[in-house]
């Protein structure tokens, strides 16, 4: 019997306060595809990142191939035949695909003084053929899609002889047809040999392109199942430590007045490109409107334009009646708009503050935080400490630096400042990006009882299962335009996977569902809110 | 482990250090300084010629030990820096000190004025802007203060003219100052013109104008200098305590040490105060706070260029008593002193004592020994530099290594479903691409 392709064997990795791996023990056997899944924080990144060197772990082994292993850095993994494609991908944008390939261990050619651009870019094809993989050498990555270019990446570590692939969250950025692919791929280059660990938060994922499975939580194994005996339930379980409930119940509510009215808005983004492109749309007190979209349609100028962070290029927004389109962020607050941003780290959260410090982001003008200009500290303590026992942050110590916290908690905190700002309109862009399964169904609840108080809430998210979940009404954004507004809970996966890859209902794919659906369910769910505009707000 | 690695997780500890470690390093940073320079001394000392050794090395003598060795040196390391930190303070520790003594006077008078030049850099790098600017606004506040209070002054006079012309002066020194840093704070913000290439051009701009003006215009045509009219004694700070002619007013610590402790409070304790560091650690985060980034890039210049006039119309009303050209590099050390503090209003007075200390002390060591006053500047400019050092890493480090994020949080943040900015993960970009 041949060795297993990668052995941890009792892998513990420390940081200062924080035990990341706990003498974790993983097998993988060679040529399978193995899922390393777990909740944020569990240590999943970490673990891999030891077996790639670019932690040394603070005890245990590294055997690959049956061989024990030292990687000081990932140069010698990359020796070993380990190889790593991080979330984030590492290509040179301007470069061409042959370029970024062959980067760092390009042919040679005159004694090693150039570079043999023929002999590269024939090596590139070949490669790409032999795993059936569909990239043109010659296209510039700049140009290429992000699923292209996550075959680029692969391809790059399979030209440098890897033969274990770690992936860290490759679906993240995938459209569900992407995603299709790359599991396609995945599973030629297991039967051509090569062994996949890839990194996941996410069950579905793991049970439809993983052979076997192993769960991480809280730095530990807790548990290595075959993909084929197991069930999702069953999975959750062993993330989370008990039972989920993995399906949002969405009462009826009545809808109310509108509150958010959104007309022609055109954006442009920082690079002067159109990102929004003339979207009108409105949403009602106790109303979900949900936004799915694969990321950079537009999503962000949309959000960023509706609470106030960037000026439109055109079209007016209305809030509560009153066109809002030229007031200062603050004067949105001030107006009732609580926002859920996308990027926690960059926005949501000032990441050198302490918990108290955060408490008061977007209040700290206002009573009863402010008062002539003067911060009341103790108020933002109680309120620091409110929202932290509340929204079971942890460590409950509004102290700790907003830093120290892992990505859950982080967002715990923000989702629930933004709420207990008791507002009229709630903006939540991807509130459950990165979180564990308890806080997103913490979350979700959280958003469902927001919405039978009457607030209207604007979601956008690029995970379909939660837009079609929590939202009244569903519009698809693609490049900047609603691809179609549907009802969510009369249109499947597939046929909204179709509308954000940008195909419209009309081109024959996905047939009237939405135009008839919007018609009927208008009185089935909410008896004030009337007429239901799916077809005016393409 | 790599050196790479050593490294990193030097800068890592750096950044993590406590308030009571970073003051240790800064006292340790003193004493590795002190040797250096003594190393320093001693090599200058044998390499010129001199008659009769300042200073000599042998071997210690106890119980008739024979002299092994002797080595003479033409300057005394110990005499050097004895009258360089003590002979500053005015010798504490010999008998019949006297707090008030003229050396200490003069100490306290740098330290004054430093105070206000470290404050308005300190506030600047606090918003996230770098304010090279404070000489300038000092100059353009000094020039104002000196003007407004000669022009004011014939109007008055008594005990009633101090209290009213004082303020006044400081008052105008403040307003002109924040003007002229102002114009900067409007440029980035609305021009986006890079605020360290815009204030060194307006100190050149201030110091010329200055110098046109006080030599062609307001020229005290009694003097062959570059200067205006004295101002009236009664338009002065009255010296407290100390004697008259040292320049120095225990009235304008008084106030420089009012003046950090109402930043402090403005900083730590106010809306704009909080919007101002929210700005400077974080922009984004800011904005989505509501700060008007523009505003406050705007407001935050022109109360550093307020504080750095501040300085400039102490220096007019305690030290001068009238304007002349040739502004000393006050506003320059400024920066220094703001490192130094890490930007902390309360660490800044702390920091413009160091320098105050080193200012008055070179004079005294000039005047006790035959030390050539390049080499003092050389011990001066090691001092500062071993001291500031720690904090230019931890400033540094920063960058490379964000606090806590580098490490344990990189894991948290790379299995966020996307969007981690690319400085959250130097790891990972560091190992991959080399």
């Amino acid at each position: 019997m041949s060795p297993s392709a990668v052995e941890l064997r009792d892998i513990t990795k420390r940081f200062p306060g924080v035990v990341a791996n706990d003498e974790v023990d993983l097998t993988v056997e060679r040529g399978s595809v193995h899922a390393l899944l777990g909740e944020n924080g569990a240590g999943k990144t970490t673990l891999m990142n030891v077996l790639y060197g670019l932690y040394e772990p603070t005890s245990g082994t590294v055997v690959v191939d049956g061989q024990e292993r030292v990687f000081d850095s990932p140069r010698d993994a990359i020796d070993a035949g380990v190889g790593m494609i991080h979330q984030h991908f590492m290509l040179v944008d301007p470069m061409t695909v042959t370029e970024n390939i062959t980067l760092g261990n390009e042919p040679r050619k005159f004694g090693g003084l150039s570079v043999d651009r023929e002999r590269a870019r024939e090596e590139v094809v070949e490669l790409s053929e032999r795993y059936g993989f569909d990239v043109d050498p010659d296209a510039r990555v700049a140009d290429v899609s992000v699923g292209v270019q996550q075959r680029v990446e692969i391809l790059k570590a399979l030209y440098r002889g890897a033969d274990v692939l770690i992936l860290d969250e490759p679906t993240a950025v995938l459209t569900p047809q992407e995603v299709d692919d790359l599991f396609a791929v995945l599973d030629e280059l297991t039967e051509q040999g090569k062994t996949i660990i890839f990194i996941t938060h996410k069950l579905g994922e793991a049970m439809t392109a993983a052979d076997d499975i192993t769960v991480l939580r809280d730095g530990e194994n807790v548990g290595t199942v075959t993909a084929a005996d197991t069930t999702r339930e069953e999975l959750a379980e062993l993330m989370v430590g008990r039972e989920v409930l993995l399906d949002v119940e969405r009462p009826p509510t009545e809808f109310g007045e509108t509150v958010l009215d959104v007309s022609d808005l055109a954006v442009t983004d920082d690079r002067g490109v159109r990102a929004v492109d003339g979207l009108s749309f409105s949403v009602r007190e106790g109303e979900i409107f949900g936004i799915a979209g694969v990321d950079g349609n537009g999503q962000r100028e949309l959000v960023e334009a509706v609470t106030g962070l960037h000026t439109p290029e055109a079209g007016t927004i209305r809030f509560e009646g009153e066109d809002v389109s030229d007031r200062s962020r603050r004067e949105r607050i001030d107006a009732g708009l609580s926002y859920i941003p996308e990027d926690r780290q960059e926005q949501g959260l000032v990441m050198e503050y302490d918990l108290v410090e955060n408490a008061i982001l977007g209040s700290q003008h206002a009573p009863p935080y402010a008062r002539n200009g003067r911060i009341d500290w103790d108020e933002a303590g109680e309120h620091a400490e409110s929202v932290v026992s509340e929204y079971d942050v942890r460590p409950p110590d509004p102290r700790t630096e907003a830093e120290s916290l892992s990505g859950g908690n982080q967002q715990k905190f923000v989702v629930g400042r933004e709420l207990k700002r008791d507002p009229t309109l709630l903006v939540a862009a991807h509130p459950t990006r990165g979180v564990d399964v308890g806080s997103i169904e913490f979350i979700h609840e959280r958003l469902l009882s927001l919405r039978s108080q009457g607030v209207a809430v604007l979601l956008v998210s690029s995970k379909l299962e939660e837009v079609q979940a929590l939202s009244d009404r569903l519009a698809v954004i693609y490049e900047g335009e609603f691809v179609d507004t549907v009802d969510p809970d009369r249109t499947t996966e597939e046929e909204l996977g179709l509308l954000m890859a940008g195909e419209r209902p009309d081109d024959g794919t996905t047939p009237e569902t939405a135009a008839a659906d919007a018609g009927t369910d208008g009185g089935t769910r909410s008896g004030g809110g009337g007429t239901r505009s799916g077809g005016d707000e393409q | 482990m790599s050196v790479r690695e050593r490294g990193r997780q030097v800068l890592e500890r750096l950044v993590a250090a406590s308030a009571t470690e970073r003051a240790l390093i800064s006292l340790a940073s003193l004493v590795l300084a002190v040797a250096v320079g003594t190393v320093i001394i001693l090599v200058a000392g044998r390499m010129t010629t001199c008659q009769g050794a300042a200073f000599v090395l042998t071997n210690p003598q106890p119980f008739g030990v024979p002299e092994l060795f002797r080595m003479g040196f033409c300057y005394d390391p110990v005499t050097v820096f004895d009258r360089l930190f003590l002979g500053a303070l005015g010798d504490p520790l010999t008998a019949g000190w006297d707090p008030l003594n003229g050396q200490f006077a003069v100490t306290l008078r740098e330290t004054t004025v430093l105070v206000f030049t470290g404050l308005s850099v300190a506030l600047a790098f606090r918003a996230g802007i770098f304010n090279i600017g404070t000489q300038g606004q000092m100059v353009v506040g000094a020039l104002a203060t000196a003007l407004g209070v000669l022009w004011v002054a014939p109007f008055v006079s008594g005990v009633l003219a101090t209290v009213l012309l004082v303020p006044f002066g400081l008052l105008l020194g403040a307003i002109f100052g924040g003007l002229y840093g102002a114009i900067p704070g409007a440029l980035k913000a609305y021009a986006d013109a890079n605020e360290v290439i815009t204030t060194i051009m307006l100190n050149f701009i201030a110091t010329g104008t200055v110098l046109y003006l006080v030599g062609e215009v307001f020229k005290d045509p009694a003097s062959p200098a570059n200067q205006t009219v004295p101002l009236p004694d009664y338009a002065l700070f009255p010296p407290v305590l100390f004697g008259d002619p040292f320049g120095f007013s225990l009235l304008a610590l008084a106030f420089a040490v009012v003046s950090v402790l109402a930043l402090y409070y403005l900083l730590e304790r106010t809306t704009f105060g909080y919007d101002i560091r929210t700005s400077g650690i974080q922009p984004q985060a800011a904005e989505y706070g509501g700060v008007d980034a523009k505003r406050t890039i705007v407001a935050s210049m022109s109360l550093s260029g307020a504080l750095g006039g501040l300085g400039g119309a102490v220096y007019v009303l305690m030290i001068l008593g009238n304007f002349q050209t040739g502004v000393p590099s006050y506003g320059f050390d400024g920066i220094t002193v703001a490192i130094l503090a890490g930007n902390n209003p309360l660490g800044v007075t702390f920091a413009a004592f160091l320098f105050g200390v080193l200012k008055s002390g070179t004079t005294v060591v000039q005047f006790a020994t035959n030390v050539p006053p390049q080499l003092v500047g050389i011990l001066r400019g090691l001092i500062i530099l071993f001291v500031a050092m720690p904090e230019f890493f931890r400033l540094l480090g920063r960058r490379v290594v964000p606090p806590e994020r580098g490490r344990s949080n990189t894991a948290a943040a790379a299995t966020d479903g996307g969007h981690v900015v690319d400085g959250d993960r130097p790891h990972d970009s560091g190992g991959e691409q080399r």
